[in-house]
């Protein structure tokens, strides 16, 4: 099967910067697989994410994403590629409701036809449900709790029937049982999309156990790689 | 009505209903997504231009109005699509540049010109449109609804997240300069009913009073030409009381709008984990 990301020696560069954020990075994504992508601040974990995504321009190299060449224009490509950012938090004043959050993410799906229908209602819902959170569905997304936020994220991600996840610190400032909440949610997205994931993280916890490969990036490199099995070889000494 | 004939009144009252929504409405894209700077520096761009149609005298202000507000948008656009602090302090200069060149294109303005065609430049002056002016309004509330609906999903995303929406897939530089430029125009054609010193008011005050009654921006959307309306008309009807200038008139009503809704807001009185 076709790998659903492959980066092969790309460097890129944020405007304004005079070192490389990426310095040749190499990696790939099988389909259905979850790579984690680890490594201090500022080692271009989330800079992989946003080339993958076609969100910054490379400087060389190639980036194939879902099979397709990704550019500053790759708007059709995007709409197959759920990112949740880092960081993202809903202030208190933001006039969504959750409901209204997972349908941004149906636009892509429908063009700038109509903006409601009964079938888009529905798969809304069944996002909603699918996450557990059918009852917030009517509530201000920034009245919400910061894990209430990331599972608005993982509906919309869900509703808009992605190919690839590519998720940025995921669980980050939540709590421990927040964190297994969430990190069970993305296994059950990925299970139902049939997608693949590349999560960021820079801390342990129950998101990096559960994926396939972990590769580790430092100064816009990749300088490990672990495998599953490897892992779980490792500490069975 | 006012012992004013029904001639006069007619255009008046649609003058204002069509620009207390229009304005407010694109009101709501501009005060939630921060663009007030930009609003600010259209407006008075829309003023200089306008002025200069008034001292040409061969072409209808309205026209040189929406040119210069339309510049102004494609000078300013990019910059804040790339940084919004800046912006700020590029509308800082340009403020006083517009404001100069209207006064200095008002002055030179054939003496006929002058006195109540500045005068309705600086102020507004609705009571003097006339039922062509109002058909352009006319146009420009239509070709608003067709935007709007042709745009209406990426500028929905847009509205929630800019980074989110370009990365579902939005091609949010295009709804952005599509945003602009329709807030260019509506700031333009709307210059007669409130003047260039204070249309911003009716674009800014009444959506961010909209803002102060609804956690659902379709809500928003809704509530914002209503109050655009009610400040419209209300101040056109304390100006005929009250014999004052009808721009500022509207500009006192919107600020009374407002403040009315700061003070009134629901959101005042929840909790901080509101339903």
């Amino acid at each position: 099967m076709d790998d659903v990301v492959s980066l092969i020696d790309v460097r890129a560069t944020y405007e304004g910067e005079r070192h490389a954020t990426l310095a040749g990075v190499t990696l790939s994504v099988a389909a259905t697989e979850q790579l984690a992508i680890t490594g201090p601040n500022g080692a271009g974990k989330t800079t992989i994410l946003e080339v993958i995504n076609g969100l910054l321009p490379i400087a060389s190299g190639t980036v194939r994403t879902l099979g397709q060449e990704v550019t500053l224009a790759s708007h059709r490509l995007r709409t197959q590629i759920a990112y949740v950012p880092q960081n993202l938090f809903f202030p208190p004043d933001t006039p969504f409701l959750v409901r209204d959050v997972v349908f941004t993410a149906r636009f892509g799906k429908t063009g700038t036809r109509r903006l409601s229908s009964a079938e888009e209602r529905r798969r809304i819902n069944r996002s909603l449900k699918a996450i557990g959170i059918s009852d917030l569905g009517g509530r201000p997304v920034g009245r919400l709790s910061g894990g209430q936020q990331r599972k608005t994220l993982l509906a919309r991600a869900l509703a808009q029937e992605a190919k690839l996840l590519l998720l940025d610190e995921p669980t980050a400032n939540l709590d421990p049982e927040a964190k297994e909440d969430v990190s069970a949610l993305v296994a059950l997205v990925r299970r139902e999309l049939g997608a693949a994931a590349v999560v960021v993280s820079h801390e342990t916890g129950p998101l990096l156990d559960a994926s396939d490969r972990t590769v580790a990036v430092d100064s816009g490199r990749v300088v490990a790689e672990t495998r599953l099995g490897d892992r779980v070889s490792t500490s069975s000494r | 009505m006012f012992g004013l004939p029904w001639h006069i009144v007619l255009p008046t009252l649609l003058g204002s209903l069509l620009v207390g929504a229009m304005c407010s409405a694109v009101g709501t894209f501009v005060v939630r997504m921060k663009l007030s700077s930009l609003g600010f520096a259209m407006s008075h761009a829309a003023f200089a231009g306008a002025a200069l149609g008034l001292m040409v005298s061969v072409i209808d202000p309205i026209w040189t109005a929406i040119l210069f507000a339309v510049l102004m948008a494609a000078a300013l656009g990019p910059i804040a699509d790339l940084s919004r602090l800046q912006v700020d302090t590029v509308v800082g200069a340009t403020f006083p540049l517009t404001m100069a060149l209207g006064l200095i294109f008002i002055n030179k303005a054939p003496s006929a010109g002058i006195g109540s065609g500045a005068l309705s430049l600086l102020w507004g002056s609705v009571l003097g449109i006339t039922m062509g002016q109002v058909y352009v309004l006319v146009g420009v509330f239509v070709a608003t609804l067709g935007v709007l609906v042709l745009f209406g999903r990426d500028f929905f995303a847009l509205l929630l997240d800019r980074k989110l929406a370009r990365a579902s897939g939005v091609n949010t530089a295009r709804a952005f300069y599509v945003l602009l430029f329709l807030v260019a125009i509506i700031v333009a054609v709307s210059l007669r009913v409130t003047g260039g010193l204070l249309i911003y008011a009716l674009m800014i005050l009444p959506a961010s009073a909209a803002f102060q009654w609804a956690y659902d921006i379709k809500k928003v959307f809704l509530i914002a030409p209503l109050l655009g309306i009610l400040a419209s008309l209300s101040g056109f009807l304390l100006s005929l009381w009250a014999d004052l200038p009808i721009g500022a008139s509207i500009a006192l009503c919107c600020a009374a709008v407002f403040f009315g809704s700061v003070a009134l807001s629901p959101k005042r009185r929840r909790g901080s984990r509101g339903s």
